[in-house]
């Protein structure tokens, strides 16, 4: 659906930013794009929006290709971005304004956006907030906003740059929780971030360090088999707990069930 | 030095945004505030930097009001070091070198004093010479951020107050800024006043923690106490448990006797509940 076909990307020639990245990511997958401050990540995000073209190699959603300008109109109705900071994406001064901009920029008819600016607030838990003023929000909130005003325009992917990591742990807490529902729904989710506690929660993790793509796979794997300090990364506080009492079988998502079954075991 | 604040309060035009605060600070501490967005934790920080001239109640530095200008309205307090969050927006000059001197300069300090100064700060910070000449868009997130406190940390400061300073920051270069400035406090006996919304830092590095609920000091007490004795606290303002602590509570349950620990660090955490578990014969050694 989503390809990364051997890119290459540069500011000045001879520093290589992305180098030689390939990956494919299908229809419905949890992606979490993993690395350190300065390691290529969002230059990656940048390279999927097409705010970047890749200096060598493709970059395309079904067939459509970021490099082509007719193309790239086509591949922004159906990605769509959550940026870092929530305050950087309100335009509007409500809530329902904010959703409704989006629609209005690309054409739905009238009748129905009522509908979709209900619908989408309604899968973040936000449709109480219609006539709400953005800065009346908090943190999460506001993402949740900017997330709905993303799903009114109903797109097949949302890629996540960063967008738990200014936020209070309440509000990281309910954007994680929207991004597992609407990966429940079928979306496709695209996290970048560098918690690793986060990328758990995805199906699929690749780790971009110094521009090159060092691993993809599952998360369970890659908390096994890579040594996540030599890339700044920390191993999310179940691993260390696993790794320390060299607990036995798979790492357990849920730690405090494992503890306790670990521990009725004997 | 020793701040104190008796029965603070601050107005803005049509609300209170700290009652009757009364806390004291002292000499060398890590100290934590916590508490939820709008709690009064700015609030709180900007009366202690005297960046709020129109307070009721009193502020103390070693016993003696703090200066007040011919109006009667408080004045910033230069001993105290303040960082913003994200610091690095406010790095404005063409080198490192001119960023850290900028401050010195204006308070007229010598070659002497400026170039004494400097081979304080960068290992403080982990920086090194050679990144004096570079301008600051050259270098990395962490480093940047470092340079930015480190321009803070020019002035000496006796106390420094930090606003959630790891924000952004990956994993590493995060752990590796806040074990830099628990060096700096402890070494130099400083103080630190740490806001911050993640109580695995908190338990990690704080010896105090001041909890702030809707404008009010709910509570200033010693990190221990706070995770261990009255975890209640945090229930109140929204916060979880750190996980270290979380997985110590449910250990202490599943094994039925109390654990003594004497820090809420992860790491004594785990090394006081390795021997539990071996003993029960769940390790492999």
């Amino acid at each position: 659906m989503f390809t990364f076909d051997h890119v290459h990307f540069y500011y000045k020639k001879g520093q290589p930013v992305i180098d030689d990245v390939s990956f494919t990511i299908q229809a419905g997958e949890f992606v979490s794009i993993v690395g350190a401050n300065g390691s290529g990540k969002s230059t990656v995000a940048k390279l999927i929006d097409g705010l970047l073209l890749p200096k060598k190699g493709t970059v395309k959603f079904h067939q459509l290709d970021t490099a082509n300008p007719h193309d790239l109109m086509k591949i922004h109705q159906q990605i769509g971005f959550v940026f870092q900071n929530p305050e950087d994406q309100f335009i509007t001064t409500t809530v329902m304004d904010e959703v409704l901009f989006g629609l209005q920029n690309i054409q739905v008819p009238r009748e129905e956006m009522r509908g979709r600016v209900e619908a989408s607030l309604r899968a973040v838990h936000m449709e109480d907030y219609l006539d709400a003023m953005p800065h009346q929000l908090s943190g999460g909130q506001k993402q949740r906003v900017a997330i709905a005003a993303i799903l009114a325009m109903r797109p097949q992917m949302i890629i996540f740059d960063e967008a738990t990591s200014m936020l209070h742990p309440e509000g990281r807490k309910q954007v994680l929780a929207i991004m597992q529902d609407l990966h429940h729904q079928g979306m496709t989710i695209v996290h970048i971030t560098h918690h690793m506690e986060e990328a758990l929660q995805a199906e699929r993790i690749l780790l971009i360090h110094e521009g090159r793509l060092q691993f993809d796979g599952d998360p369970l794997r890659f908390f096994e088999t890579v040594a996540v300090t030599n890339y700044q990364l920390q191993l999310p506080f179940q691993v260390r707990l696993h790794k320390t009492l060299q607990l036995e079988g798979p790492i357990a998502v849920n730690w405090k069930e494992g503890i306790r079954s670990q521990w009725s075991i004997n | 030095m020793v701040y104190q604040l008796n029965n603070v309060s601050v107005k803005y035009s049509n609300r209170t945004a700290v009652r009757n605060i009364s806390c004291t600070i002292e000499e060398g501490k890590w100290i934590s505030v916590i508490g939820q967005t709008g709690a009064g934790k700015s609030t709180f920080v900007q009366v202690l930097k005297g960046l709020i001239s129109n307070i009721d109640g009193d502020y103390l530095i070693d016993q003696r009001p703090v200066k007040r200008d011919a109006k009667g309205q408080l004045m910033v307090i230069p001993e105290i070091g303040f960082v913003f969050q994200y610091p690095e927006h406010q790095l404005f000059e063409t080198t490192v070198f001119k960023e850290l001197v900028f401050a010195p300069k204006q308070q007229g300090w010598s070659h002497q004093q400026i170039s004494k100064s400097i081979s304080n700060v960068l290992p403080l910070l982990g920086l090194a010479e050679d990144i004096l000449p570079l301008a600051p868009f050259q270098l990395s997130g962490g480093q940047k951020r470092r340079v930015a406190i480190a321009s803070v940390l020019m002035m000496n400061p006796q106390l420094l107050i930090v606003d959630e300073p790891t924000a952004g920051l990956d994993p590493v270069s995060k752990a590796a800024l806040l074990q830099l400035l628990k060096n700096w406090q402890q070494q130099e006996s400083r103080t630190i006043v740490f806001v911050s919304h993640q109580m695995e830092d908190v338990a990690e590095y704080s010896d105090e923690v001041i909890v702030f609920h809707e404008g009010c000091l709910v509570k200033q007490l010693d990190t221990r106490s706070l995770f261990l004795e009255q975890p209640h606290l945090l229930e109140n303002i929204g916060m979880s448990l750190p996980e270290s602590i979380q997985f110590l509570r449910i250990v202490e349950e599943l094994a039925g006797e109390k654990i003594n620990i004497s820090s809420c660090r992860e790491q004594e955490i785990l090394d006081k509940i390795l021997p539990i578990w071996r003993a029960r014969g769940l390790l492999n050694v």
